[in-house]
């Protein structure tokens, strides 16, 4: 047993005396040699660490609309809105309901542009519960992510543009690592390289390779959490392209399939069939192009519809 | 000049100012009327209707006084309690007097409270007991004076009224009838054990707080305030009865129901105890009745140990006196906050094994004090 | 005076927590008792069957809101045990730091509703006072303070702050200077000793034989800890001996709880010091393979058991929670038959009830 405790037993004097002398002393610290041990609150204020977890804020400009955070939360207290807003057009914004909320932080740690931020404030009491329910442009800050520090690390990744790459392979030979293999693109003739993000080590020869200029460094927040990954199958495809329209992070290309085009009446070629095409490396796992896609030719495994 | 001769002054100064309107009018209405008028101004002018009313006026004045003593004491009580906690005790209400108008406050707040009586109570016994709880204790502070000429209870004897100290306790000791009386017409288990237990646990206490006034009975020769006070004027009695003073302010405590000793109105275990289905000013009276006691005890504490008025005169006596009295008060307090209740059985214990044979020391000392012709 | 049975609870200013005492009384002295549960029902169990694993943590933050860190801990450890996780050192080394404090706070949250109960507010307003550092320390580390979801699978949600490792150092040198101070108040009071030497006496086979588990079983003789005994985390590497007392009765139970105390505060500055840098946190698979996962962990108040049941997807098919206080509070009638109704009070109380992992 650890011995820290002093073994005497109270005297009989000690029925009263000891407790006494205790609370003797702290009077003196509270009275004569010092303050009491109080905020006195509403006029003095706590300082609050910046980790603190409070009144959510939303930078619109930064926001791509993917719903992850509507998808995590694990209350349901969050919302999508279609706005429309001067500079940035239609777009969707999510809303909070702090009556529901659980002020958990999974909406900042999963979004991908560290759009959605949490501040100190914690006054946020009503008399209403329908006040509590922030829509987007209440919880609007476009400034705030300026003012704290960042707190998720970035990483650079080479992200793909489809229209520009011409399937040379000159990328592949690049890499170091062996990250990049060239992935014949069905049905379209093409080529295009398939990055394996875990191993790339952001090192930009592919980049430098590349004379189209196809490969871009973009800083991508970091993410712990895995998101799933939508699969795509041909077969399917009618080439609406709804989900090129749904996909918030501009993951989904519409290309033509030479090949396919039906001869009309008056014996002109008409226009090619289309197929979507995705370039996975910007994919936020949002699941919007599984929502939007009618055809079923998009499958996620474990996305509720 | 004393508080009666001020009161007699004043209510006399009144009287004339009403019997100008009376002489006035027995002189101008014709005979029936007119001698209705003369007789009634003779009347009032009379010298015991005046010291009648003189005697209503000092009781006012001292139940005022007494009032707003309970208040400052609880502003004490909750200043105190605060540093020793360490926080501040009331602060804003009342910012720039420390927080003072805060009882006020509270006081009010009780007031306006909606007051309950529950359906199955016995009326009488729910209704009376508070009023004997609360009678009881502002009788026995009607006998206590400040100084040989402030107070309610003055004569010109040496030795003050005869008997005084004892009325006093007697009045004091009326109050485990009434609490008995309000836990068991609530018709409610945890009030009448409540009841039970406080009434076990005033009555065996009773005996070590009485022993200790008769040592000092037995050396100060008089029953009288007037008397003890004056016997203490080489030497407080604090000093060879120290030993009767712990015993007594211990006894005070379990009387007035502070921790270490408040187990009837232990709130974690039996809800309020007694005061449950007391609800709004009625509970406020018994919080009152409670500072009130532990008011009335200090001052029975001071009067007997500490000299009662007796001190250098750069300030008047009364002002001793209450100084005195809240010294003990806050002795008390200091008690009060740092322990813990004890179990009803082990306070039984404590009361008749372990108090009542120190009070028989304590009366030992007195007695062996007094033969040997120091007193 | 004839026998009745007293309700105490469910609404009773002793009862931390909504439950029901019943006990049967003769006079003053308890002859029976039955305590009854599950009136904070909450079905947490069959709720975590619709949700994601990620969304769980903070559901198992909220069945014990007096120890929140630690079962969502728990939980961690019962999904990564799933998963086959490996947690960084790094990452590890914040838990048990993390996990301690919490001990702590806990523990003085339990010694401010004992000195409460018993009387003394001046205990409860200390306790709370000191348990306001610790719940700062936790405040700066995951950004809330009593529900803090800060593990995750593969490690903890961010790194420590900046000069965590200095103000957890004075936090626990305050914390000691202050253990010694309530020896004053405690100890050295005779009140205090009257009321708690020789009663609610629970034996050694007794507790064994009801399952009893935590500083309840360690005041009665067993030296039984699961983190020296079945050690997790980074425990092994870690210097400290767990509290036990001989006798079984409340004042056992008090003194275990303060020596635990102590060692925690050992177990903070070793883990603080020797805590080595790289990842904090590691990428966890969505969805879990199908197969079991079983968490054992010492929570403050009791051996804690989650056992997980996966099948492919990333919701779990079956969450099983053991809780330590359901165990416990059956062994209640053993402490308070032949004892009186004053002392439920104390007796219950050392018990450290915590309803709300009792009743999910």
């Amino acid at each position: 047993m650890v011995l820290t405790a002093s073994k005497k037993k109270p005297s009989t004097l000690g029925f009263v005396l000891r407790p006494m002398r205790r609370t003797g002393a702290q009077v003196y610290s509270s009275l004569i040699a010092g303050k009491p041990n109080t905020v006195l609150y509403p006029y003095q204020k706590l300082d609050l660490p910046p980790t603190y977890r409070g009144k959510h804020t939303l930078d619109f400009k930064r926001c791509i609309g993917c719903s992850n955070c509507v998808q995590i939360c694990p209350n349901d207290c969050m919302w999508m809105e279609k706005l429309e807003d001067p500079e940035l057009g239609k777009i969707e914004r999510p809303g909070v309901d702090l009556g529901r909320c659980l002020f958990c932080g999974f909406c900042v740690e999963i979004c991908p542009t560290v759009a959605i931020h949490e501040t100190v404030e914690f006054e946020l009491a009503d008399q209403d519960r329908s006040k509590l329910r922030l829509g987007p442009k209440e919880l609007r800050d476009d400034k705030y992510a300026d003012t704290v520090k960042e707190e998720r690390q970035k990483r650079s990744l080479p992200v793909l543009d489809l229209s520009k790459c011409t399937g040379c392979e000159k990328c592949a030979g690049e890499c170091p690592e062996m990250c990049i293999a060239m992935m014949p693109i069905e049905g379209v003739g093409k080529q295009k390289p398939e990055i394996n993000l875990s191993k790339c080590t952001s090192c930009g020869k592919c980049v430098i390779v590349c004379s189209e200029k196809a490969l871009t460094m973009t800083e991508v927040y970091e993410s712990y959490f895995e998101m799933p990954e939508p699969k795509f199958i041909l077969k399917n495809c009618t080439g609406c392209s709804a989900c090129a329209k749904a996909c918030p992070a501009d993951c989904i290309y519409m290309m033509d399939m030479p090949g396919t085009e039906k001869v009309l009446k008056d014996g002109k070629k008409g226009k090619p069939k289309k197929r979507a095409v995705f370039v996975l490396e910007k994919c936020v796992g949002c699941g919007k192009c599984f929502r939007a896609c009618k055809f079923e030719s998009i499958e996620m495994a474990g996305v509720k519809r | 000049m004393n508080l009666f001769e001020f009161c007699y002054g004043i209510i006399h100064w009144l009287v004339d100012l009403v019997n100008h309107l009376w002489y006035w009018l027995g002189d101008h209405l014709p005979r029936v009327f007119g001698d209705f008028f003369n007789w009634a101004g003779d009347l009032a002018v009379s010298h015991g209707n005046i010291a009648l009313f003189a005697i209503l006026a000092e009781a006012v004045i001292m139940f005022v006084i007494a009032l707003v003593n309970v208040l400052n004491f609880i502003w004490i009580d909750r200043k105190w309690m605060g540093r020793m906690f360490d926080f501040y005790g009331p602060y804003y209400v009342g910012y720039r007097i420390g927080g003072w108008l805060q009882n006020l406050a509270d006081g009010i707040k009780l007031f306006v409270k909606e007051i309950i009586t529950p359906a199955k109570v016995d009326k009488l016994g729910f209704l009376i007991a508070p009023v004997i709880l609360v009678s009881s204790s502002v009788l026995a502070l009607s006998t206590i004076p400040f100084s040989p000429r402030f107070g309610v209870f003055t004569s010109d004897l040496d030795t003050g009224v005869p008997a005084g100290l004892l009325i006093a306790f007697a009045f004091f000791a009326i109050a485990p009838f009434s609490i008995l009386i309000a836990g068991w017409s609530s018709n409610n288990k945890y009030t009448l054990i409540g009841g039970m237990r406080s009434a076990a646990q005033m009555m065996s206490y009773e005996i070590p707080l009485l022993l200790c006034v008769a040592s000092v009975f037995l050396l100060s020769g008089s029953f009288g305030f007037l008397g003890v006070v004056n016997a203490q004027h080489d030497i407080w009695f604090v000093i060879p009865l120290f030993l009767g003073f712990i015993v007594f302010i211990t006894c005070l405590a379990a009387e007035v129901e502070i921790q270490p000793f408040d187990l009837p109105e232990a709130e974690a275990e039996l809800v309020e105890g007694w005061t449950t289905e007391y609800g709004g000013f009625r509970f406020g009276l018994f919080m009152m009745t409670s500072y009130l006691r532990g008011y009335v005890g200090g001052a029975l504490a001071t009067a007997l140990f500490l000299g009662g008025w007796q001190g250098p005169s750069i300030i008047p006596d009364e002002f001793w006196f209450l100084i005195k009295a809240y010294l003990v008060f806050l002795i008390i307090e200091w008690m009060r906050w740092s322990n813990m209740r004890i179990r009803v059985d082990q306070i039984l214990n404590i009361g008749w094994k372990r108090l009542m044979p120190l009070a028989m020391l304590n009366l030992l000392i007195a007695a062996a004090f007094k033969t040997m012709g120091w007193f | 005076m004839a026998e009745m049975w007293i309700n105490m609870g469910p609404q009773h200013p002793m009862t931390h927590g909504l439950w029901n005492l019943r006990i049967k009384v003769d006079g003053e002295t308890i002859i029976d008792a039955e305590p009854e549960v599950g009136y904070l029902h909450r079905g947490i169990e069959k709720l975590c069957e619709s949700k994601t694993y990620t969304q769980i943590i903070p559901i198992a933050d909220r069945l014990c809101y007096g120890a929140s860190l630690s079962w969502s801990h728990l939980y961690c450890v019962t999904v990564e045990d799933l998963l086959g996780l490996e947690v960084p050192p790094r990452a590890e080394y914040i838990r048990v730091a993390a996990l301690e404090m919490q001990r702590i706070a806990s523990h003085l949250m339990w010694l401010a509703a004992y000195a409460a109960d018993l009387g003394a507010m001046i205990g409860f307003i200390y306790s709370m006072r000191d348990r306001e550092v610790f719940i700062d320390l936790l405040q700066a580390l995951s950004g809330s303070r009593i529900t803090y979801n800060f593990p995750r699978f593969g490690g903890v949600a961010h790194d420590i702050p900046p000069n965590f490792e200095r103000d957890s150092l004075r936090a626990c040198d305050y914390m000691e200077k202050r253990l010694k101070e309530y020896e004053d108040l405690y100890e050295g009071s005779k009140v205090f000793m009257l009321r708690n030497e020789g009663v609610g006496l629970l034996k050694k086979e007794d507790a064994m034989n009801l399952g009893v588990t935590g500083p309840s079983l360690r005041a009665s003789g067993v030296r039984y800890d699961l983190r020296k005994d079945m050690p997790y985390s980074v425990y092994q590497e870690l210097d400290f001996e767990p509290a036990t007392h001989k006798d079984g009765d409340c004042y056992a139970r008090f003194k275990v709880r303060m020596d635990e105390m102590y060692e925690s505060c050992k177990i903070i500055r070793q883990a603080v010091t020797k805590m080595p840098k790289g990842k904090w946190r590691t990428l966890a698979p969505r969805n879990a393979p199908e197969g079991t996962g079983l968490g054992r962990v010492e929570d403050p108040r009791g051996e804690g058991v989650m056992y997980v049941v996966g099948d492919g997807t990333d919701r779990p098919y079956r969450l099983k929670i053991r809780s330590p206080i359901f165990v416990t509070v059956s062994a209640a009638p053993k402490m308070l038959i032949g004892y009186k109704i004053a002392d439920v009070v104390a007796i219950m109380g050392g018990l450290d009830m915590c309803i709300g992992e009792s009743d999910r």
